[in-house]
């Protein structure tokens, strides 16, 4: 494969990935809720706060469990199984035993439907 | 009833040897104890406002508790912290979190004091425990965090024993290697807790009397403001340059308002001590007496008296609009009908037959060791100082703002606490309203106060005989609790 042709194919992947899909309609998440959400076999949590809708990986980056099986509290999701917290809004790991954080990814909410993107957001 | 006892003198001290009363018998002198500002008295203030205040506000309960003086020592030896630990700390009853901190099953609250730390765990729908947050197998922590949290079982990060929420083993991995484990030894070990007025307590004696002993007037009182229909509008805790029990001093009497807060108001305060765990001081929002200031220096407020206009100008801190007090009217009177209505509209609470001090008056409760509830609607906090970590020189200070709440309405989830570093200003958070600046005068004497134990050849405080009984109160109870302590 030529240079060029490889960033064409990576171009192509990132645009594939870059789409919102579309994952649910406002009403199935209440503020103070979360929603887990599967985009391309991977799950999401989407997380509705008093500072809007936030995306994260569902899996504890410590121990894998499923977070959508824990509980919201304010910006932070709490792991069901040694009470993990990290900020939904940033992934940031806020306690032991977790130390990575988790991915976060970017939320729209158009049209009475709210659509994540996989594009891991970096910053 | 413990009404009326102003002219009794009682020796609660046993454990104090330095006591030396007063001994000044000439008839122009009275007895230690017994002088008061001049001027009108709040129970007289109460007696003259339009709505009559509830019951338990009209009672007056002060005793002398002798006039030695407090050794510093207390506030600034490592020793005598230490004992703290395993005396207090670890023998008295403390809130640990709002009920509503773990309104759901697998919510729990970690709660540090000292080198100890206790998880308060919402093990059914109406079930709240305590257990000591430590593994049973090699004693790791278990829980990280202070605060709110959740979790549907505990499970140690290091080797992944595991317990349900009521302190049941769940899982022992590799339990082949464990045959000598048993759920008598290994259980999560069990705290004392308790409940009263929306709060949860804990005390890690397992042979600590139970809560109400401790409550004494509390429950009864607060029966007439109740606490558990409020809800947590705000929280604040703060890092302050000082041992625990200096900076809660500094919250314990109004004497210092004229020089602290150049406020007109607060030496005719009135004091109350209930039993040996409760005291109180009711201090008069809206009025105050100028022949009270009358050895106090300067002309201020004295010469000529504030007016009712310019009483209640003072009060557009509370950022009510006004426009002058009526004839026939008091700026007290004035300010308490607005809030009736500014309150009860943003509160959906009926206030319109709530009395003039409930609405306005600074009416601040005192639970040994380190606990403060506020009856009123406009002065609604609750107060709590302890050592950070096990600092003998700095502390923590949680502020809670709690208003009101509509009955039959649930309560929202608390705000996470806004959380200030020694350094910092009250003024930095919007939490706090025009209590922020007040806090920021009330905080910064500490520094200076704890440098100077350490300077001054007199080797103890001095306390006022009735201003000051409160700390005195405290002091007492304290010794009886240090009782045991190694010398």
């Amino acid at each position: 494969m030529t240079k060029n042709n490889r960033e064409q194919q990576n171009w192509e992947e990132h645009m594939s990935t870059n789409e919102f899909k579309k994952v649910t309609t406002p009403s199935e998440l209440p503020k103070g809720k979360t929603l887990c959400v599967s985009v391309e076999e991977k799950e999401l949590l989407l997380c509705h706060t008093a500072d809007g809708i936030f995306a994260v990986d569902n899996l504890c980056t410590h121990a894998e469990a499923r977070l959508c099986d824990g509980k919201l509290k304010g910006n932070k999701i709490l792991c069901p199984l040694h009470g993990a917290a990290f900020d939904v809004k940033s992934g940031a790991a806020l306690t032991r035993p977790a130390s990575i954080p988790l991915k976060t990814y970017p939320v729209k909410l158009e049209n009475e439907t709210i659509s994540v993107s996989l594009i891991e957001i970096t910053e | 009833m413990r009404t009326q006892k102003s002219t009794q003198r009682t020796r609660d001290d046993e454990t104090m040897t330095q006591n030396t009363p007063n001994t000044d018998t000439s008839p122009a002198t009275p007895a230690s104890g017994e002088a008061r500002a001049s001027g009108p008295t709040v129970a007289d203030i109460l007696a003259s406002d339009r709505h009559p205040a509830p019951p338990p506000l009209l009672e007056s309960a002060y005793e002398f508790l002798g006039d030695h003086d407090i050794p510093y020592e207390r506030y600034t030896s490592a020793a005598y912290a230490q004992n703290e630990v395993t005396h207090v700390w670890g023998k008295a009853w403390q809130w640990a979190c709002r009920e509503e901190h773990i309104p759901d099953a697998g919510d729990n609250f970690v709660y540090d004091i000292g080198p100890y730390s206790v998880i308060v765990v919402r093990s059914e729908d109406e079930t709240i425990e305590a257990f000591l947050n430590v593994c049973s197998h090699r004693g790791t922590r278990l829980l990280a965090a202070e605060g709110s949290g959740y979790s549907q079982a505990f499970t140690c990060p290091f080797h992944g024993w595991s317990w349900e929420l009521n302190g049941d083993i769940r899982n022992i991995p590799g339990r082949w290697d464990f045959p000598h484990v048993c759920h008598e030894k290994h259980a999560l070990q069990r705290v004392q807790c308790e409940r009263w007025g929306g709060f949860v307590f804990i005390n890690i004696d397992p042979n600590a009397k139970p809560l109400a002993d401790y409550l004494d007037v509390l429950p009864e009182h607060f029966a007439h403001f109740p606490l558990k229909q409020r809800r947590i509008k705000a929280h604040v805790q703060k890092k302050l340059p000082a041992n625990w029990k200096a900076a809660q001093e500094a919250f314990m009497e109004a004497y210092h308002n004229f020089e602290t807060h150049n406020a007109p108001n607060g030496s005719n305060t009135q004091y109350d001590v209930f039993g040996k765990y409760v005291s109180r001081f009711i201090h008069n929002i809206g009025h105050y007496s100028p022949e009270s200031l009358d050895d106090y220096p300067g002309d201020k407020w004295r010469k000529p008296p504030l007016s009712e206009d310019q009483q209640l100008d003072i009060l557009s801190v509370f950022g009510i609009e006004n426009s002058g007090v009526p004839e026939g009217e008091t700026a007290r009177s004035v300010i308490a009908k607005k809030l009736r209505g500014h309150f009860g509209e943003l509160f959906g609470v009926d206030f319109s037959n709530t009395s003039e001090t409930l609405m306005l008056d600074s009416i601040e409760y005192h639970l040994f060791p380190n606990m403060f509830f506020f009856a009123g609607i406009n002065v609604p906090m609750v107060y709590r100082f302890r050592p950070d970590g096990e600092s003998v020189e700095q502390c923590i200070f949680d502020v809670m703002i709690l208003e009101p709440i509509a009955e039959g309405s649930e309560h929202p989830e608390p705000p996470e606490p806004v959380q200030l570093d020694v350094e910092q200003s009250y003024t930095e958070t919007d939490a706090l309203g025009w209590l922020a600046p007040v806090y920021d005068e009330d905080t910064a004497n500490l520094a200076q106060q704890q440098q100077g134990f350490k300077i001054s050849r007199k080797p103890g405080l001095t306390l006022g005989n009735y201003q000051e009984v409160r700390i005195r109160r405290v002091h007492l109870t304290l010794d009886e609790f240090m009782a045991n302590a190694e010398p």
